[in-house]
């Protein structure tokens, strides 16, 4: 149980303040997960995108501050702040997952029936790194993806497979994608302009933003998949 | 002596002469009762509702002992010297804790499933032995605040009746999540219980089926929760302590996420919990017994470090004084009593008084397809005995001023053993009880409370 | 969009607590006015009070704004989160902005305005109180709504009225689907007059009373459905 924000930034202009934008949007969620929270953030390097993650146990305000998150430049960023339910305390407890070297999740809900679908992955060979049931869904994707399903298809098919309560935001190289489950009892806010598409579990994580004012703002409908690509 | 005993050619049961004994073998899956209630739902079509808790033989706090004192350890003399049951309740955040002489509190029951004269009655006592009443699925009712000296405000999902007027009047608040006989069920109240007033409290039409709902309305999951709790402080000037009841299922993880939501007090109530009514399928299929959950939340609580902070209540089946002892030596500041009380107060008695003279209720127990001592038809609003009844020719038979001169008994008796059990292994304040001072008769008693068998050191599970 | 309003107390969020600004609310005199100065998304603001007052909040406020409240008129000016006026008693809520999920629920009296839109299950359990959406709302809304009106004066997401009591749910726009027991039904003269009574309070321009649909219970899931033979 969490608070996730993320942005996806369409014009390049605002790429230099990546790291500036998204840090106070994660301070603003510290409230809803104070025990760890972790970023993870895209840039290119020439002609590779590489993402960079970082996550730690403690305050997000703190875990900004000691990674330098505000000075990072890049396309998009998702973070997480965590309030530990059914897994412990620990770094790599921590969101985002990040099952392949371009793939980033960050989630807040319950999954219900995670352990199955863990062992059926572990059965076909995943290697899980925690006991917390949004790698499950992290892994889920990656191993659709790499199964040939773009991730529109891939969280479709999270839809079809994953029972609970989920509000899932999901980033590649490319794309950057937001689903909730059919109760949608876990909160979640867009916001987008010709500038950029800011999620935030609150909507006063995007309030900081530039041209909120003119934004089109909508919170997700349930079982809907929205994608955003580059 | 030998003409004592049985004569070989002796049957238990003559009547049966004619038929075999392979013809009357009992199958263990398919009891009589499995048969009766596999033929119940192909005649009606639906689950079986009723009140009361799970029936089934389950793990308990019988299954425990105390080493009570002797040579290494002193007993307090136990008819003299002072044994302390004051309980404070709520002292985190709560600018006005809730102060109990005795750690021995009544659980939510709500008027509608309970009538009025048994709140009162339940009201009554608790003031008079100093604890406290809680309110139930359904508001507060006038009679209860005023019998009631130190009344606990339930926050349920259904919210029927709840208002600030009331929320200020109330002494604590408990947000309920589960209890113990549906965890991650919804409260039912079905349309025979739910007369004019009731329905009035509850902003409903009379004689509906009250199916209420099992998530709040306004918030779900503990980052939610916190901001909820918030609200309800704000609303009441940080006064009143905030409860967070939970049905004993994860309880590690529920505990620990109750606290973290800025819960005063936690309440953890055990699968043997009552109810008003529900589905028998939940009463015996969900949540975990009260021993192993009371060893799993006060664990939780120490692994964080908050079980000075943070106070522990159990509930569950909890009915004698050494129960209490048990639960508060596994690390429970206080237990909540539902059933136990309304047995107290007349229910599942043969008899009920009415104008000073003693009727035999048998008659309407059979009515009801029961008898006095199993009756757990409280969901049919027929109470024989006035209790879990709206209907005012039955409430006439519960006195509320008599059965609360039963509660009391009943509540100073519960006392009573507590306290010898306490000063017996030495202790001047019972909250000085510890799982040390028990050990466990069954391997599974061991196993689920954390203590060793008896006659041994053995703690299944544990490291040694 | 912050109108700047003659106000007898300003009570500035970035520099008090939620505590700090709420003991102020409780203390105002009836008939006096407070503004509220950068809320940044700050939760459990007036929550709680019962003086007749005028309150408000210039910009974004969190969850259960004005929640519990039994008193005074609140107007926000910017958007709100979750359950907004949840457990009204009464007074009023105006939002001139979006409010996010559960608006309104469980509210017993009073009236919640919002003239932009609301989320999922608006009006949910609602017990009396009256819920007026300018927009659209979000799936399951009027869900398990007992008493009390809701009236969306846009769109209305799936499952509109599921599991509906008594409370009537007006909507101008068009709905998705409607919930289980939920129905439409015929608009009255009364139905009419209602709408335009409550569009008139809340300042819609938008929506024509006699175009409204009115969705209700059906009633089919009042008692269960094998109650004919009695036996539970």
């Amino acid at each position: 149980m969490c608070g996730i924000v993320g942005l996806h930034l369409k014009n390049p202009a605002l790429h230099g303040q990546l790291g500036s934008l998204l840090a106070p949007m994660l301070d603003c969620m510290t409230s809803r997960g104070p025990d760890s929270a972790g970023l993870a953030l895209y840039h290119d390097e020439g002609a590779r995108t590489v993402m960079d993650v970082y996550k730690d146990v403690g305050l997000p305000k703190e875990i900004c501050a000691r990674y330098d998150i505000a000075s990072r430049t890049g396309f998009q960023g998702i973070g997480h702040t965590r309030m530990a339910t059914e897994s412990a305390v620990t770094t790599e407890h921590s969101h985002p997952f990040t099952p392949t070297e371009q793939l980033a999740l960050v989630h807040n809900g319950s999954f219900s029936n995670h352990a199955t679908i863990r062992r059926r992955l572990v059965r076909e060979g995943h290697v899980f790194d925690t006991d917390n049931d949004s790698e499950v869904a992290a892994r889920y994707i990656a191993d659709q993806m790499t199964k040939g399903a773009d991730l529109d298809d891939a969280m479709r098919m999270v839809l079809k497979e994953f029972d609970g309560f989920f509000t899932l935001l999901v980033t590649t190289s490319s794309q950057f994608a937001v689903l909730r489950d059919s109760f949608a009892c876990k909160p979640a806010v867009v916001a987008e302009t010709a500038d950029y598409v800011a999620f935030g579990s609150e909507y006063h994580a995007l309030a900081s933003l530039p041209g909120l004012a003119e934004a089109t703002v909508f919170e997700p409908s349930p079982e809907v998949v929205y994608t955003w690509s580059r | 002596m030998t003409e004592m005993l049985p004569r070989p050619t002796a049957r238990a049961e003559p009547a049966a002469d004619e038929i075999p004994a392979d013809g009357r073998r009992r199958s263990h899956t398919f009891p009589p009762e499995s048969i009766a209630q596999i033929q119940r739902m192909a005649e009606e079509g639906h689950y079986e509702i009723r009140g009361w808790g799970a029936k089934r033989a389950l793990p308990s706090f019988d299954d425990l002992t105390f080493l009570t004192a002797s040579i290494s350890r002193y007993p307090l003399e136990g008819y003299r010297e002072k044994c302390e049951t004051r309980t404070v309740l709520g002292s985190r955040f709560a600018s006005k804790p809730i102060e109990l002489d005795i750690p021995i509190t009544i659980a939510g029951m709500s008027f509608g499933s309970l009538s009025a004269a048994a709140k009162t009655a339940l009201g009554t006592a608790a003031t008079a032995v100093g604890t406290s009443t809680t309110t139930g699925d359904g508001g507060m009712s006038t009679e209860e605040r005023a019998a009631s000296q130190l009344l606990v405000y339930q926050c349920l999902p259904s919210r029927y009746g709840f208002n600030l007027a009331d929320l200020r009047k109330a002494d604590a608040i408990e947000i309920v999540v589960g209890q113990g006989a549906k965890p991650g069920g919804g409260g039912m109240l079905l349309g025979q219980k739910v007369s004019d007033r009731v329905a009035g409290m509850r902003t409903l039409p009379p004689g509906v089926d009250q199916r209420s709902a099992s998530r709040h309305p306004d918030w779900v999951g503990p980052d939610d929760l916190r901001i909820k709790i918030e609200e309800l402080r704000e609303a009441t000037s940080w006064e009143k302590p905030v409860y967070v009841k939970l049905g004993a299922t994860r309880v590690t993880n529920d505990v620990k996420l109750a606290v973290a939501a800025g819960a005063d007090v936690v309440v953890v109530d055990g699968m043997q919990g009552g109810t008003g009514a529900t589905q028998d399928v939940f009463l015996e299929n969900a949540g975990i017994p009260t021993l192993p959950a009371v060893r799993q939340a006060a664990a939780a609580l120490r692994e964080i470090e908050m079980e000075d902070q943070v106070q522990l209540v159990v509930s569950g089946g909890i009915r004698s004084g050494s129960d209490v002892a048990k639960a508060l030596a596994l690390g429970a500041d206080a237990v909540s009593l539902g059933v136990a009380p309304l047995v107290a107060l007349g229910c599942n008695s043969r008899t009920y008084q009415r104008d000073g003279i003693s009727h035999d209720a048998t008659e309407d127990y059979r009515a009801l397809g029961t008898e006095p001592g199993h009756c757990h038809k409280m969901h049919t609003g027929q109470c024989p005995v006035g209790i879990a009844t709206q209907d005012p020719e039955l409430e006439a038979r519960l006195d509320a001023a008599a059965g609360a001169r039963r509660v009391i008994n009943y509540l100073k008796s519960v006392t009573m053993e507590l306290t010898t059990l306490a000063r017996a292994c030495g202790k001047s304040d019972v909250h000085n009880l510890e799982p040390e001072d028990l050990v466990a008769l069954t391997v599974e008693a061991a196993a689920m409370a954390g203590v060793p068998l008896a006659g041994t050191n053995w703690i299944p599970g544990e490291q040694r | 969009m912050v109108q700047v309003t003659e106000a007898d107390t300003v009570l500035n969020c970035a520099e008090l607590s939620t505590r700090e600004v709420n003991a102020a609310l409780a203390e105002l005199p009836d008939g006096t006015h407070a503004r509220i100065t950068e809320p940044w998304g700050r939760h459990n603001l007036a929550v709680g009070l019962s003086n007749s007052c005028t309150i408000e909040i210039a910009g974004n406020a969190g969850y259960f704004i004005g929640g519990l409240g039994a008193g005074p008129a609140i107007t926000v000016h910017g958007f709100v989160g979750w359950s907004v006026g949840e457990n009204l008693m009464s007074g009023s809520i105006t939002v001139h902005g979006n409010a996010s999920e559960c608006a309104g629920a469980s509210a017993h009296g009073g009236r919640l305005v919002i003239h932009g839109d609301a989320s999922a299950r608006a009006g949910i359990s609602l017990k009396g109180g009256t819920v007026l959406v300018g927009g659209d709302v979000g799936h399951m809304s009027g869900f398990m709504a007992q008493a009390g009106v809701l009236l969306v004066g846009g769109d209305a997401g799936d499952a509109l009225g599921d599991s509906l009591y008594e409370t009537v749910i007006y909507v101008a726009g068009r709905i998705a689907s409607l919930g289980a027991d939920a129905r439409i039904e015929e608009l009255t003269a009364d139905d009419v007059l209602t709408v335009k009574r409550l569009v008139d309070k809340a300042g819609f321009d938008h929506i024509d009373p006699e175009n409204v649909k009115r969705v209700a219970s059906a009633k089919q899931l009042y008692n269960f459905d094998a109650l004919k033979d009695q036996k539970y």
